[in-house]
């Protein structure tokens, strides 16, 4: 007689253990939450409650003296924004600023960090300090600095230049020594965010790019620059929306938005309106205009470093 | 016509010597496994033959020409690497056509051999898709591709199969000797899985330490271990080792130690001498008329169409492989039986094997190996 091979046998399910009381379950469930609110607090209160103020404050005609009443005004302050020159010729001196900064926040550090691949050990060390130093310093000490050596009567750019610019109060030249400087103070760290990049690029794609038979031209076109992109999309994004702040520090010691407005970008504009016209909505609406429009930008950049991440692994 | 030939290489990495003075000579359509345990400079001397480790001394020709110091791109050389180094931003169709894209060939010729290779590797189906979208197999195979498509000089593979499991590894197993069969061209592998070497390789040459320890087809490594590093490394389990004496007695020659009494059929009267004692477990039973190995069970292993008992002669481990059941129980104190034909000896100091050679017959020996002086 043939007698079935009888599987094994399924289990039943061991009683549950009790369920923790209500009290003990609610205080674990709470617990990372706990953890983030100091963090969401602070973000609340210096973050998104001025920002709500902000927008309030854009539809109010107001001096900025607690003792003067804000009149409602509807979207007046808009009205003016658009009738008034001022928002687009800033914004488009904001755009100059940002295409002249792209060199320093991207274009050379690419270039430092791909020369640059070959040095090693403490030699590596010694120059990526030295790339970064300038970043260290405060924005407002470099600007002192930078004044005097851009001084028209005894300044050295003058003196090696040859020429007798006076550099910071001439229309030309002002918003071309403002992009100067911050680049040059912005360039050591794009310069680590590169080779950062770089390192993490893995080095059997260099190996097996060579083997393939392809020159280094071609490895740095094909293989290491797309590999790179998402840092430089960062680089851009950053410099994108970066560059009308890293510039105010400079423009508010060295040229107060003048000579005639030639410096004044749209982060100083709102600074101008506010604080030196004392028209608090002008500025608050000039600042949420910004605010959306600088979101837009952001939303685009970020979409764009998104479908250019390869997920090496 | 690719031979290579690897001139007195080594490779030292400040203290460390990873690849120790190999000369080796790889025909035309070789398949050549280099294989031994972890950190032996099996990586580093694939990598100085592509040319991506300099070589601190030696020379490396490929045919007939010193590529020593010729960059990797004009070796003529492909590799496929254990990480498979798949371009991540391109598709399979782009990561393929590589090679050929880099040598400037025309879009339609790229397209055509991409395709020609893809039908064979039976990647058709997955040209459009990046690397992260397939499996391990499949990124194993694109790899492969990439080296097939511009028909190298000579393929170099850096354990290619270890990302795998164990099935898909013995199904890629016979498609790359498949592979090899229809190429007819020279591959240079690197494992330290033995089962691939001794299925794969036309040769095997194993690697200890950086030094070169037997070259030979995958019968001679395994029949004729030249040195008890060989002999301890191929075979699952692998070559029982004992210390041994070699004593004459009645005019033959017998290896003796505590538990053992191996006849080796040799007649001849010498003085005694140390050596080590070699049998392989599937060379010893339970079963003749005169025990040569005494000893106790230890453990026993199921393989299931196998047994494997652990015993203790001495005191050395002693394993001995069999058809199931070997009917033996940890504790049992047991004779073990074999020929004298499946016995190895090497010399106790240096490891290396020992081969007798008759006075009057004239028996060529591989030149590496040691003579027993007779009397
Ligand atoms: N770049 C390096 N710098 C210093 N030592 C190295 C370097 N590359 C390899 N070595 C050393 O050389 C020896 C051989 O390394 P290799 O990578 O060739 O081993 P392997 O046989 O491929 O080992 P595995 O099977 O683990 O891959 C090791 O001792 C290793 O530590
Ligand atoms: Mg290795």
């Amino acid at each position: 007689m043939f007698v079935e091979v009888v599987a094994p046998a399924p289990g039943s399910p061991p009683p549950r253990a009790a369920r923790p009381p209500l009290g003990r379950r609610v205080v674990a469930g709470a617990q990372p939450y706990l953890y983030l609110a100091p963090a969401l607090a602070l973000l609340g209160v210096w973050t998104y409650r001025p920002l709500a103020q902000t927008v309030q404050l854009s539809f109010y005609s107001w001096n900025l003296l607690p003792s003067t009443p804000m009149t409602p005004v509807g979207l007046r302050n808009y009205q003016r924004l658009i009738d008034l020159p001022d928002l687009g010729q800033a914004a488009v001196r904001t755009v100059v600023v940002i295409v002249g900064l792209l060199p320093f926040s991207v274009v050379i550090p690419v270039l430092v960090g791909l020369v640059t691949r070959q040095v090693r050990d403490r030699a590596r060390v010694v120059y990526q300090a030295m790339v970064f130093a300038p970043t260290l310093v405060a924005p407002v000490a470099s600007a002192a600095v930078w004044q005097w050596l851009l001084d028209p009567g005894a300044g050295v750019v003058n003196k090696v230049l040859g020429t007798r610019l006076n550099w910071l109060h001439e229309t030309g030249s002002a918003q071309f020594a403002i992009i100067v400087i911050t680049g040059w103070s912005v360039l050591g760290f794009a310069t680590l965010v590169v080779s950062a990049g770089l390192a993490g690029i893995n080095g059997d794609y260099g190996e097996a790019a060579q083997l393939d038979g392809a020159s280094r031209g071609q490895i740095t076109r094909w293989i290491t620059l797309p590999l790179l992109s998402p840092t430089l999309v960062f680089l851009v994004l950053m410099t994108v929306l970066l560059s009308a702040q890293w510039t105010f520090p400079l423009i508010d010691t060295l040229t107060q938005g003048g000579p005639a407005r030639a410096t004044t970008n749209v982060y100083y504009l709102l600074w101008d309106y506010s604080f030196h016209s004392y028209d608090a909505g002008l500025g608050a609406a000039a600042g949420v205009l910004l605010f959306a429009a600088f979101g837009l930008v952001a939303a685009g950049l970020v979409r764009l470093s998104e479908r250019l991440s390869f997920h090496d692994d | 016509m690719s031979r290579i030939q690897i001139e007195s290489a080594s490779k030292r990495f400040g203290e460390v010597t990873a690849v120790d003075r190999i000369c080796l000579d790889i025909e035309h359509g070789e398949f050549l496994v280099l294989l031994g345990p972890s950190g032996c400079g099996k990586s580093t001397l694939l990598r100085a033959i592509a040319g991506l480790t300099p070589l601190t001394e030696g020379r490396i020709r490929l045919a007939d020409r010193d590529i020593t110091n010729i960059p990797p791109r004009d070796r003529d050389l492909a590799m496929v690497f254990q990480s498979y180094a798949l371009y991540p931003h391109l598709s399979v169709e782009r990561n393929i056509g590589f090679p050929l894209r880099a040598r400037r060939r025309s879009r339609a010729e790229i397209q055509q051999q991409v395709r020609d290779v893809a039908e064979i590797l039976d990647l058709t189906e997955l040209l459009a898709r990046r690397p992260r979208e397939l499996s391990g197999g499949q990124r194993q195979r694109v790899a492969l591709g990439r080296a097939l498509v511009r028909d190298p000089g000579a393929f170099l593979m850096d354990e290619p199969l270890s990302n795998l499991d164990a099935r898909l590894r013995t199904a890629t197993r016979s498609e790359l000797t498949e592979l090899h069969r229809r190429l007819r061209s020279t591959f240079v592998y690197v494992t330290h899985d033995q089962v691939e070497a001794m299925t794969m390789a036309t040769r095997i040459a194993l690697l200890d330490h950086g030094r070169l320890e037997q070259v030979g087809s995958p019968t001679e490594v395994y029949d004729q271990p030249a040195s008890t590093f060989v002999a301890g490394f191929l075979g699952a389990p692998p070559m029982n080792l004992l210390d041994a004496q070699l004593v004459s007695r009645a005019g033959r020659l017998h290896a003796v130690a505590p538990g053992v009494d191996m006849p080796l059929d040799i007649a001849a009267d010498l003085p005694t001498r140390e050596v080590v004692l070699g049998v392989r477990p599937e060379h010893l039973s339970l079963t003749g008329a005169n025990p040569v190995l005494h000893g106790v069970v230890r453990l026993v292993e199921n393989l299931g169409s196998e047994e494997v008992a652990h015993l203790v002669v001495g005191d050395t481990r002693v394993c001995l492989r069999g058809q199931r059941p070997l009917s033996l129980a940890v504790g049992d104190a047991v004779g073990l039986h074999s020929a004298p034909r499946h016995a190895h000896l090497f010399d106790r100091a240096s490891g290396r094997r020992l081969v007798w050679r008759d006075d009057h017959a004239q028996v060529p020996t591989a030149p590496a190996e040691l003579d027993l002086p007779a009397s």
